[in-house]
Formats: structure tokens, sequence, C-alpha cells
């Protein structure tokens, strides 16, 4: 062998030998141990890459304690302040790691990035979208987990007793079979969505005085033919929309589009309501409000002596 | 009648395809464009039916230019039998000789009697008649050739162009179609310009030569004139014997070697 | 290539009387589907009734089922499966081969790619009266086709088929790719209404979107009306079909526009529907020949009685649950291609 081929191996020997101290050490080191833990009286850093949950942990007053929200946050408006990690489909988990947190809140489908997480030693909750008996048990169990059980049981206590408040006072009326619309294509009547027999806005429209059209189909949304809604008839059709209130012509001409439907009942006697705000789509702590608007748009008159509400988030 | 002055082509700056070539094809002959492979022979013979534009120099039919005329008004005089034919779909031979009265109807009009006139005339004369019912694929080289030959010969021209006619088929066909083709351009008096390799074909049946190499006329003129031993020598390197067969009743070509 | 039947398939007679005999015929054909598709549903209708007009319209439950959902739905199907198939045609003569569909080119990605713009960024705009998906939809189309024309065309020169299928596949690839992109950025809803849109829907609803998509699909029709016998010689062969009298370049270009228009229309209106524009010419061919003379009218006629009955099956066979047509058309296109391929070699 030539010379200058053992010197190669001697320094490659050395760097080896050298380094060997810190390559056992690194090989033998416990990820979790650079993990922060999870404090006693709940975590302190927690990033929620689902809307709804970082909605009831500000709800709860743990708004403090998030450090970092998803890419579809936007309320409560302290959020828009907050470090984005991305969501469903493109989790930051870079970013995640960077601050460090010692509780994420993940989609239930989730499941790569919870193991991810577990084997760094990071809590994990894993939120899975359900009905509103989910949603109030989601609200005990992140409330407990940031340390404010007895906030979030406070909180639990409201949204229900409001619940149960629309569900008495709209008891005894009679349950008009009611279309609840979550989705049209702008300016027609295609690419209809309605509320199926399953999941927390069926339940909505139960609490608020209304028998679901399409209560038989259990499934969270259905998508029916302009057929299937003349013969299925609805008493009433609401409309659920994300967003403000938009301008009067444009209001109109989305109301009228229904006017298709000219044997429905619900388009005869003029029971088509277009709802708009954000707080009606969202599974959290303002189903309370969400449900107090579909009462009235159902049941207006169980509501006359107090001030109708206006629309907004 | 059919003139080439004066022509070159070539595909952007890649050079000459074709340079300064003139060809007189006077009405009646029956024209031979012979060279090797890449000669420009197919590239002239694109020039005279108006496929492709000169560079420079023009072609003209009587007095007119090609560039002058639609391809409609064209397609009256001149019918051109490509070398090769692959039709997309599985057209029937009849369907396939109809193609040549394109250029006489108009644009809503079906054929009517004087079309199928023209169409069974042109069976009848490459002797197909027979298949005008089958599937122009399923056909072999010699019958597909003949075909292409009717079509073009529906057309009812007085220029034919063929593009190397025998160069795929079999000894029996090959003079099967030479046969055909002396028989029209006798009989029926069609001008015919034929670019072809075979140096026997050429010498067999045509009565004018253009001798072409390089993208260069070499030489043109009656065909006894033109093919000598000393010609395919310049076209070829070989040597050969060009001699009148008693038998074949034709110049005959027989390469002996190669020529140092 | 595949064996092919010694003698080509079709009824003897001149050329008129096949052509009369395929109008009449076909013609027949999508008139009794057109017709009879309204009365057949997962609810069933009274015909009397729907006609009766003792009943006030907005009353008349069973004249409202036939002539607000049934009638534009089958119209439309009409419409497209009509377009589809006839673009079909072309685009397989143009591009010399038997199995290229209207959507070759990239006109329906292009059609997605507004579509899917809009439904994930644009959701709250209108364009006048006009719902924004489907004019996102042909804006996408057209550029679509403008672009792969610029690609491909020369001026004064004949198309090259190698460059304008290079084009065409080059740009699918490229708009999948920004689909893909912008898919990625959409959130839930939005990500199932594109996935929904993309499988087709012919349920309009009212008359407007057909009479909106006419003015293009009558001209594509027009231009198409004088294309058959072109298209023959085409597709014989561009050198050929030029010395046969052909004006290749404006064959070709009228081939491509008309093509491109008619797609762009029906896709805009429903959506891109697969496999009608390839298993309708297919199955043509196999009854008619291949004479695009008879091919063309044959495949409009036989693609609008197809379309429709494929919606029908899908609106009934898992009732009341509806199968996107554009489903339907695929698991009937898959395997009929799958016994193509099986008879043939």
């Amino acid at each position: 062998m030539a010379a200058r081929q053992k010197k190669l191996i001697a320094a490659v020997c050395a760097v080896v030998v050298l380094s060997g101290a810190d390559l056992i050490r690194l090989a033998r080191a416990n990820p979790t141990a650079f993990a922060p833990q999870v404090q006693d009286n709940g975590a302190r850093r927690i990033i929620s890459l689902v809307p709804n949950v970082t909605e009831i942990l500000f709800a709860i007053g743990a708004g403090p304690q998030v450090v970092g929200v998803s890419s579809y946050d936007d309320f409560p408006p302290e959020t828009k302040a907050l470090p984005r990690v991305g969501a469903l489909l493109d989790p930051d988990t870079e970013r995640i790691f960077a601050l460090r947190p010692d509780l994420v809140i993940v989609y239930g489908s989730q499941t790569e990035l919870e193991g991810q997480f577990a084997r760094a030693g990071i809590r994990v909750y894993a939120y899975r979208h359900a009905g509103i008996g989910n949603v109030l048990q989601t609200m005990r169990d992140v409330a407990r987990l940031a340390g404010r059980t007895a906030d979030g049981d406070r909180a639990v206590g409201d949204l229900q007793a409001q619940l149960d408040t629309i569900r008495a006072r709209v008891r005894g009326r009679p349950r008009p079979r009611t279309m609840l619309v979550i989705g049209r294509d702008m300016g027609a009547l295609r690419g209809v969505y309605v509320s199926g027999g399953v999941g927390f806005l069926h339940e909505l429209l139960d609490i608020a005085g209304g028998d679901d059209l399409f209560a038989d189909i259990k499934r969270e949304s259905v998508q029916p033919s302009n057929e299937t809604m003349i013969v299925r008839a609805p008493d009433v059709i609401v409309e659920l929309k994300p967003g403000n209130q938009p301008a009067t012509a444009t209001l109109q001409r989305e109301r009228a589009v229904w006017n298709l439907l000219a044997s429905v009942p619900a388009v005869r006697n003029n029971r088509v309501h277009l709802l708009y705000g954000d707080y009606l789509l969202a599974a959290g702590p303002r189903l309370g409000r969400a449900a107090d608007t579909l009462a009235r748009a159902l049941h207006p008159d169980a509501f006359l002596v107090a001030e109708p509400k206006g629309p907004g988030r | 009648m059919l003139r080439a002055d004066a022509v070159s082509f070539g595909y952007g700056d890649s050079g000459f395809l074709l340079s300064d070539a003139s060809v007189d094809i006077t009405p009646g002959s029956l024209t031979g464009l012979l060279g090797p492979n890449g000669c420009g022979k197919t590239t002239l013979l694109k020039l005279l039916c108006g496929v492709l534009r000169p560079r420079t120099g023009r072609v003209t039919l009587g007095e007119r230019p090609l560039a002058a005329m639609t391809r409609r008004e064209l397609a009256r005089h001149i019918a051109v039998v490509p070398q090769e034919t692959h039709p997309a779909f599985e057209y029937s031979v009849t369907e396939m000789v109809m193609m040549g009265r394109h250029p006489h109807l108009g644009v809503f009009q079906l054929e009517g009697p004087a079309d199928f006139e023209a169409a069974h005339e042109a069976l009848d004369a490459t002797g197909t008649a027979h298949l005008a019912a089958r599937n122009y694929m399923t056909l072999s080289g010699g019958e597909k050739q003949r075909v292409i030959i009717a079509s073009a010969l529906a057309q009812a021209t007085e220029i034919l162009l063929l593009d190397e006619p025998t160069a795929s088929l079999d000894l029996g066909y090959q003079l099967e179609v030479a046969g055909l083709l002396a028989r029209l351009n006798r009989d029926r008096k069609v001008t015919m310009v034929l670019a072809t390799h075979d140096l026997n074909l050429a010498a067999s049946l045509c009565d004018r030569l253009v001798v072409m190499r390089e993208g260069l006329v070499l030489a043109q003129g009656p065909t006894s004139d033109v093919l000598t031993g000393a010609m395919v020598r310049r076209l070829y390197d070989v040597d050969a014997d060009v001699q009148f067969h008693q038998r074949a009743g034709h110049l005959t070509v027989v390469p002996v070697g190669r020529s140092t | 290539m595949m064996p092919a039947a010694a003698t080509t398939p079709r009824p003897q007679g001149g050329i008129q009387v096949r052509l009369t005999a395929i109008l009449l015929g076909y013609g027949a054909l999508a008139a009794a589907v057109c017709v009879l598709a309204p009365l057949v549903g997962s609810t069933h209708i009274s015909l009397a009734r729907a006609f009766d007009r003792s009943i006030p319209f907005a009353d008349n439950v069973d004249a409202q089922i036939f002539f607000v959902a049934r009638m534009p739905r089958v119209l439309s199907g009409a419409v497209v499966g009509a377009t589809l198939a006839t673009a079909g045609v072309v685009m397989q003569a143009l591009l010399r081969n038997p199995l290229a569909t209207p959507f070759t080119l990239g006109v329906s990605a292009g059609a997605a790619l507004g579509a899917i713009l809009v439904i994930t960024f644009g959701a709250t705009v209108t364009i006048g009266v006009l719902s924004p998906v489907p004019v996102a939809s042909l804006a996408g189309a057209l550029l679509a086709a403008a672009i792969v024309y610029a690609l491909a065309t020369r001026p004064g020169r004949t198309m090259s088929t190698a460059v304008l299928l290079l084009a065409g596949v080059t740009l699918n690839s490229f708009f999948s790719a920004l689909i893909l992109f912008v898919q990625y950025m959409a959130d839930f809803t939005q990500t199932y209404r594109t996935v929904r849109w993309l499988m087709g829907d012919l349920d309009v609803g009212s008359f407007e979107p057909i009479v909106a998509s006419l003015p293009l699909v009558l001209l594509a029709f027009a231009m198409f009306a004088v294309l058959p016998r072109s298209l023959n010689l085409l597709s014989v062969g561009a050198d050929t079909a030029s010395t046969r009298g052909v004006d290749v370049a404006r064959t070709q270009r009228l081939a491509f526009l008309s093509s491109s228009l008619a797609t762009s229309a029906a896709v805009s209106l429903a959506g891109p529907i697969g496999f009608v524009g390839i298993v309708v010419p297919h199955l043509v061919r196999l009854m008619v020949g291949v004479d695009h003379r008879l091919v063309l009218p044959a495949s409009a006629l036989f693609g609008a009685a197809f379309l429709v009955g494929c919606d029908l099956v899908a609106r009934t066979v898992l009732a009341p649950v509806e199968v996107p047509v554009g489903v339907v058309t695929a698991l009937l296109g898959g395997p009929f291609f799958l016994w193509l391929l099986v008879r043939k070699s």
C-alpha cells in the first residue's frame, strides 16, 4: 500500500476513535429527555392544529397558554397574532418542535404525527369530530389538560344551559321539516350540500325545534339532486353561510335561486332563510349562539319578547 | 407542361436538400427521377406537386406558377402516389379510391354517378375491382400499391407523380405495377414522373431520365442518352454493364463491382 | 397492430342512402331516449298529471319534477353527450389516433384549473348573473386551447401532429400540477367540491345554463359540418390529403378550434365527463364504418342518447343516493376497452 493511503486510513481511524465517545452517547440518548414536561398544573405551551379546539382554549381562559395555532385559525382575533404551524394536510413539524410545546392538539386522523410527538415525549390530544356531546367532552378534556378544569366545567355548563333554554323555548311547537343547507354554488342551484342525520348541525337543528329533512341518511353531509329536493318538499330551508351578510342585491339574488323549486312549501310560504356567520358552522363554545339564531329562524313567534339578533360573527 | 425553374429547397439553416434544379416535364412523357438515397428526388417530386414551396426559383404548370393555384385546382391536374400510405382508420378499398374524387366535389356534395364511374374505371384499370369491399389494411403490398394508384387515377388528372412506387414490393408485384404504369402512360396518355433509385425500373419504364446526386441534377434527357456506365459510376461508384436486352426490350443495368 | 376484419362492416347502399338511414335511425334513438328519460326516475310521476294544465304549476309536484328537475337534466345530457362524442371523433381524426379524446390536448385540465381556482379562492364572486364556476372553467378551457394552438401553429404551415400532441400533453401535466398545488391550499369543503365537480354533474336545474352554452355549441357544430370528408383524407396522411386538394393547414385549424370550443362548452356546463368522447366514436365506428361523413352525425346522436342513458342509470341505480355521472361513464368505459382489447388480440 502506498504511503498516502496509509496516512488516510490512519486519519479516519483517529477521527472515529476521538468522536467515538460522542457517537456512543448520541446513540444511547433518549429524545424525550429534551422535551419539556407537562406541568402538574396543566400544559403551559399548547399548540393547536384544530381551530375548534383553539376556540375552546380561549373560551376557557387558556388563551395565554397557547403558543401556536393552525393556518385556518381566525377566532378569536388574538389567534391572528400567533405563529401558524400548518393544519391537517401540511403540519409544519419543524416549526411545532421549535416552539417547544408541552401539549399538541391534533386531528384524530393524523396518527403518524401523533406517533412522532409521542416519540419526542410531547403530550398529544387527538380531536375527533362528532356531535355536540363530543364537543362538550372535548371542552372538558382540553380544560383538564390545560389545568383549567373548573373553567372548563363552567363553560360546559353555560353552553349546556344555553342549549337547554332554547330547547325549552321551542318545546311543544310544531316541528317543521327543515332542509339545512351547508353549501351551494354561488348564483345557482347546483352543488347543494345539506346536513344529513348525523353530526352537530343535525343536532343543532333538533335543539332549535326542526325535523331534519334528511335524517334518514346517516351521513354528515348529503348532496341532493333537484328532484330529491322537490320530492321531499321541505317546510323550511335554512342556508348556513360563513362570513358576513353580503349587499342586499347579492342577498336577494341568492335567495331568489330557490324560487326554482316552486312547488316546495318552504318556497311557497316564503320560509327560506339565509343565515350568515362563521359561528353558525363552528363546533365549539359558540354553538349556543348558533342554536339561538337557528331557533329564531324556525320559530320566530317563540322569541317575540326579545330583540332579534343581528348578523355577524 | 410542368416545369421547375432553378428551384432549391432546404429546412431552416441545415443546408439545401436540393439546389438549383431545373426540370421540364413534357406531356405524355414518363420521366424518371433517378439517384441514390438523399439525392433530393423526393424533394423535387414534392416541389413539383406543390406540397413543398421552393426557397428559390418556381414551379409552373402550363404557364401558371403553382403558388398561384389553390390546392383544389392543383389536385385536378396533378395526382400523387406516395411511397407508403398508412391510414389511421380501416377504410375499405372503395372508400380509399373515392377519396381521389375530393377535388371534384363541393364541400357538402356527396359523390354522384360520375364519381362512381371514375372510381370503377380506376379499379378496373388497376385490376383491383375484385377488392372493392375489402379492408385496405388487409391487402398485400402489391394490392395496396395498386389501390393507391387507382385512387390517384380516380382523381382524373393529366399528370401523375409517384414516389418509389415499387420500393417495398416483391419482384412479381414490381413487374405488375411497372406494367400497369406503362399501360396507363401509353393508353390513357397520363404524363408520369416517378422517383426511384431502382436503375432497372427506370431503364425499363422511363423514356426520359433526370439523374440526381446530393441535391443536384447531374443530367437529364432520353433514357438511352443519359443511362450509361459512366453515369452509373458517377451516381453510385459502381462499375456496371449497361446494355440493351433483347428479350426484355429495354436497357438493363448489371452491376459488376465497386469502382476503385 | 391488431388484425382487422377482412371486410369493413357497413350496410350496403350509396353514401346518400346510408347517411339518410343513419340520421333517421340514430335520430330516432336519441329522440326516444330524450323523451323517455324524464319519465323514469327514483320517484314515480304521472305524465298525465304533469301535463295537466288545470293544476297551477307551482302546486303540481309531478310537473315540477318533470320540467324543473328532469327535463333540463336530460337536455343538458343530450347537449353534452353529443358535443363530447363529436369532439372526440374530430380529435381522433386530427391526431390520426383512435385513442385520442376531447381531453387529450389539455382543454379539460384548463377547465378544471379555472373551476378549482374559483372554488378555492373566489367563492363569493359572480360575473353578472352567471355563476362563477362555469364561467371560470370556460375561461380556463379556452386559455388552454389558445396556448396549445399558439405552440403548435406557424402561419401558413401545417400543424405537426407530433408537436400538437406534445404541446397538449405538456399542458395537461402542467395544469394538473397547478391543480394539485391549489388543492393542497384548499380546505376540506373546497377540496370536496372540486373533486365532486371533476366527476361531472348534469343536474343543471334550469334551462339557462344550457341556453348559455348553445352559442358555442352551435358554432362548433357549424364548423364540424364542413369537416367530414376532409377528415377522411387527413386521416390517411397530411401530404396525401394535400395532393388530393385538401387545405391541410386550414382543416387542422378548423378541427382543433371546433373540437376545443365544443369541449370547452361541454365541460363548463357539466364538468369533465370522461369516456363519452372515446367510447361513443368507437362504438359508432363498429356500427357504421369509418367514413367521417357517417361517423360524425352518428356520434353526435348516439352520444346524446348514451350520456342521457348513463345519467338515467346514475340517478336511479342506487336511489336515493346519486352516483356522479362521470363515475358511471368510467365504469362502463373501462370494461368496454378491455373487451375491445381482448376481442382484437
